[in-house]
């Protein structure tokens, strides 16, 4: 994936984590429904909305060219890094480094947001004043939702192949 | 379910907003004030015009309500219910009466998260206003600066003015200047064109609606959301590349070469949340104006601007099911990403079984003629299907015929070079001349003006059907269907195949509308059906063609209450669908004969309201749905007015309404639960004396 169309700052590739990204429109055009989003907030808070998610989808309404914005879980974790509740609020899994927000601890003072080296930023304040960032889905036996409800396989794991055309993935 | 004003707390977020445009005021009205009873969209839309309107309403007077309402599921992940109902007094309706239309894109669902179930929209502004909805707050702005905006160059400026997470629905030139058949357009060159209401928004000096949303809309079952998300019109897990192609191979019937990789191509989904792709989508295409390319949208209809060379065919499958496929549908021509068939079906052959298309021989393939003809459609903000199928077909038949041989339009007719089509929508669209004001009344009031017998009856002996490989096929030069709307699967002209259990029941959804209704309503039953409806003849007295038509009715109300698209409903073999997406939204639990019951009060309403305003009976409706049967269909069947006559006795039958004066009885008003409407009735005259209808 071409990492301008992404919106992502001046960041080498060896300074992300494993994270989502969307795939180029030859390989697969994001078909524009914003499912990924909203499964992202439903299956997290319960509700569809754009405070609720954790991926941002950018919808194009006149020439189409939609984009999918994801945190890049990045390997210096400047969101980890800025949290005045770090390892409480923000907080680094052990197993996959990535960050993830115990959103009980969170006393929702933006500064992760701030943090956020890429415009637009991928972690926001919720209506309950809480920091919600993608996580991967973290604990969730099918991975990430929004991989999984994508109907036209515009999105997946950077570390995934892109997927090839014609070959309908069975779920 | 809940009890009449008790609004369930999921999926409905509560309020409707009054606009006044006269003096930029705004009320609001609780939700409650009509649903449950009124589910949501064209149900709601339909009570509030019952409700507040008078007859004598025309489609340009200010207190025309232009209504825009969303459904429970609108906004909660559901699939399709992104699209949202539009109702009106409708200018394009030969006579005008109260019409809907829906439209996709973006901006019910960000209407929900503004907070808003649907808006009302009254009154006139001294100048061009567009409106903007940004989470509760609605305000009016100058839109003198984007008068005379295309459609697109507005909605880009609007994106620019109020940031990319604003969406809107606006109109171009042709409803500023109160073309008949003015689209509103919206994201993902989405329209509400048919029935004319951009026209309807030009009279009333509004642009644009833009609308912002932070809000939540919640469903009531998340796990219920995720479950018809994978289910619902049985999605394939598919990339979607772009095609770089040498062939402009929409349809089986539009198909040539083009320059190598000159068509780039893939899907896209309509609306939020639609879990589908089922419009055509083509990349860096010929721009009418000075973009020079631009990507299109198209659903069924665009396509033809590209070559109508023979006429639209179809497979059985698209519309008539087994138990084994029946995930086809009308778009799986070319558009849609259909699964692929069961192949251990026994019916399969029979499911695929070709019907073509007539040979038209109208215009040949130009790949580039086709884009710039649908980017001026889109552009201006005109529909399509008046321009397309009607107009320009209207124009290689009267030519040929020689009937138009006195008319001048200041270029040689023919629809298939594009400058004579830009110099033609240029008149009609900016009311250029005569000829330019006579067309943007829109094909059915031109034709009148120009004097039907020889404008529109004259008969064309150039159509051949290839069902009857060589039978000859004299219909009228003009595709006129009913109601001031043009042919859509009728069986004659344009979409002339499907057999006649297809046509003979959207004649019959057609006579009880104010426009084309296939757009909601394509006929679905099973293959055994389509089989034992072969004959017109014998069609006409199977009670089965009136219980479907009823059936379509039914789930063209759910579609558009609940909401949902046309791709996705009906399911014949998925009843209670919409049931579960309801409960899935509200967590009202309703069984499929509450739901039908609920959608027969919406469509009884429906016809109050032409009753009421339009003197609508079946006097009026069944010789108006007739016309086109007189014309041979692609066997050369034709049917007569009185067989016709036996189906609308059935029908009539079904729905509880008179069969002598095609009023709804006392009982089925109050059935419905719509006594106060009955009272109304019986001080107009119009309730049916006490007769048993005979069986």
């Amino acid at each position: 994936m071409n990492e301008k169309k992404q919106g992502i700052k001046e960041r080498p590739a060896e300074e992300l984590g494993r994270h989502i990204i969307q795939w180029d429109p030859d390989i697969s055009l994001c078909a524009g429904c914003g499912a990924c989003e909203i499964v992202c907030s439903l299956i997290h808070e319960g509700v569809s909305g754009s405070r609720s998610r954790r991926i941002f989808f950018e919808h194009d309404s006149v020439q189409l060219m939609h984009k999918v914005y994801t945190c890049q879980q990045c390997l210096d974790h400047p969101c980890y890094n800025a949290c005045p509740l770090k390892d409480k609020a923000m907080v680094i899994d052990p197993e996959t480094n990535i960050v993830y927000v115990e959103e009980k601890e969170c006393i929702g003072c933006a500064r992760c947001v701030k943090a956020c080296p890429f415009e637009p930023k991928r972690i926001q304040i919720n209506r309950n004043k809480k920091a919600i960032k993608c996580d991967l889905c973290r604990g969730r036996e099918n991975g990430p939702a929004c991989i999984e409800y994508c109907q036209c396989l515009a999105i997946g794991m950077s570390d995934d192949s892109p997927p090839v055309p014609g070959v309908v993935v069975k779920v | 379910m809940p009890e009449q004003n008790q609004l369930p707390q999921y999926g409905y977020v509560g309020k409707i907003a009054w606009i006044d445009l006269t003096d930029q005021s705004v009320k609001i009205i609780p939700t409650s004030n009509y649903a449950p009873k009124f589910i949501g969209g064209r149900a709601i839309a339909t009570k509030i015009y019952w409700d507040v309107t008078k007859p004598g309403m025309k489609a340009f007077d200010p207190e025309n309500p232009l209504m825009f309402m969303t459904g429970p599921t609108t906004a909660t992940g559901i699939p399709t219910g992104g699209r949202t109902s539009v109702c009106a007094m409708a200018p394009n309706n030969l006579p005008e009466q109260f019409c809907w239309g829906n439209i996709g894109g973006w901006c019910g669902a960000k209407l929900k998260f503004a907070g808003f179930d649907g808006i009302v929209i009254v009154g006139r502004s001294q100048l061009p206003v567009y409106i903007k909805i940004d989470d509760g707050e609605i305000t009016f702005h100058d839109a003198r600066n984007l008068w005379g905006t295309l459609t697109h160059d507005c909605q880009e400026k609007l994106r620019a003015l109020h940031g990319k997470d604003a969406v809107s629905a606006v109109i171009g030139p042709a409803g500023e200047n109160l073309c008949r058949n003015a689209s509103i357009n919206t994201s993902n060159d989405n329209v509400a064109a048919k029935a004319g209401f951009g026209a309807v928004m030009g009279s009333k000096n509004l642009k644009a609606i833009v609308v912002k949303g932070t809000g939540d809309v919640r469903p009531y079952s998340v796990d219920m959301v995720l479950k018809l998300r994978k289910t619902m019109g049985n999605p394939q897990r598919k990339a979607n590349p772009v095609e770089y192609l040498d062939r402009c191979a929409f349809r089986a019937h539009i198909n040539f070469k083009t320059k190598p990789g000159e068509v780039k191509k893939t899907n896209v989904a309509c609306s939020h949340g639609c879990n589908m792709r089922c419009n055509l989508f083509v990349l860096d295409a010929k721009s009418a104006f000075p973009r020079k390319v631009t990507n299109q949208v198209h659903k069924c209809i665009g396509v033809y601007a590209f070559q109508m060379t023979e006429d639209c065919g179809m497979f059985p499958g698209m519309f008539f099911h087994t138990e084994k496929n029946h995930n086809q549908a009308c778009l799986s021509q070319g558009a849609q990403v259909p699964p692929p068939p069961d192949t251990s079906d026994p019916h399969l052959e029979e499911l695929m079984k070709r019907r073509p298309g007539s040979t038209l021989n109208f215009w040949d393939g130009d790949y580039d003629r086709g884009n710039v003809i649908n980017d001026l459609c889109t552009q201006y903000g005109i529909d399509k299907w008046d321009v397309i199928v009607w107009l320009m077909t209207w124009l290689v038949m009267g030519k040929r015929t020689g009937v138009l041989d006195d008319i001048d339009l200041g270029m040689e007719i023919d629809p298939g070079n594009e400058e004579f089509m830009k110099h033609l929508l240029d008149m009609i669209v900016y009311r250029k001349g005569y000829w330019g004001n006579l067309f943007a009344e829109g094909m059915a009031r031109a034709i009148r003006t120009l004097g039907k017998e020889k404008y529109g009856d004259t008969i064309y002996k150039g159509i051949i059907s290839n069902v009857v490989p060589g039978l000859q096929l004299d219909i009228p030069i003009s595709f006129e269907s009913s109601w001031g709307h043009c042919f859509h699967w009728q069986g004659r002209g344009f979409q002339g195949s499907p057999p006649p259990g297809y046509y003979l029941s959207a004649t019959l959804m057609l006579m009880t509308n104010t426009r084309d209704a296939q757009t909601n309503s394509h006929v679905h039953d099973t293959l055994d059906y389509m089989k034992e409806t072969m004959d017109a003849h014998k069609a006409c007295l199977n009670r089965k063609v009136a219980e479907n038509a009823f059936m379509g009715e039914i789930k063209a109300e759910m579609k558009e209450c609940i909401t949902c698209c046309d791709l996705q409903s009906p399911q014949i073999y998925w009843p209670d669908m919409e049931c579960q997406m309801l409960e899935a939204a509200t967590g009202i639990k309703m069984s499929v004969e509450e739901l039908y019951l609920a959608c027969e009060r919406s469509k009884n309403l429906f016809r109050a309201i032409l009753m009421r305003d339009s003197g609508r009976c079946r006097a009026m409706e069944e010789p108006e749905a007739y016309r086109p049967l007189q014309y041979p269909d692609c066997e050369g069947q034709t049917v007569s007015p009185e067989e016709f006559s036996k189906l609308v006795d059935m029908y009539y039958d079904i729905w509880g309404w008179d069969r002598e004066t095609g009023w709804p009885t006392r009982e089925t008003w109050i059935r419905c639960g719509l006594e106060d409407v009955a009272e109304e009735m019986e001080k107009l005259g119009k309730l049916p004396p006490d007769r048993t209808n005979k069986s």
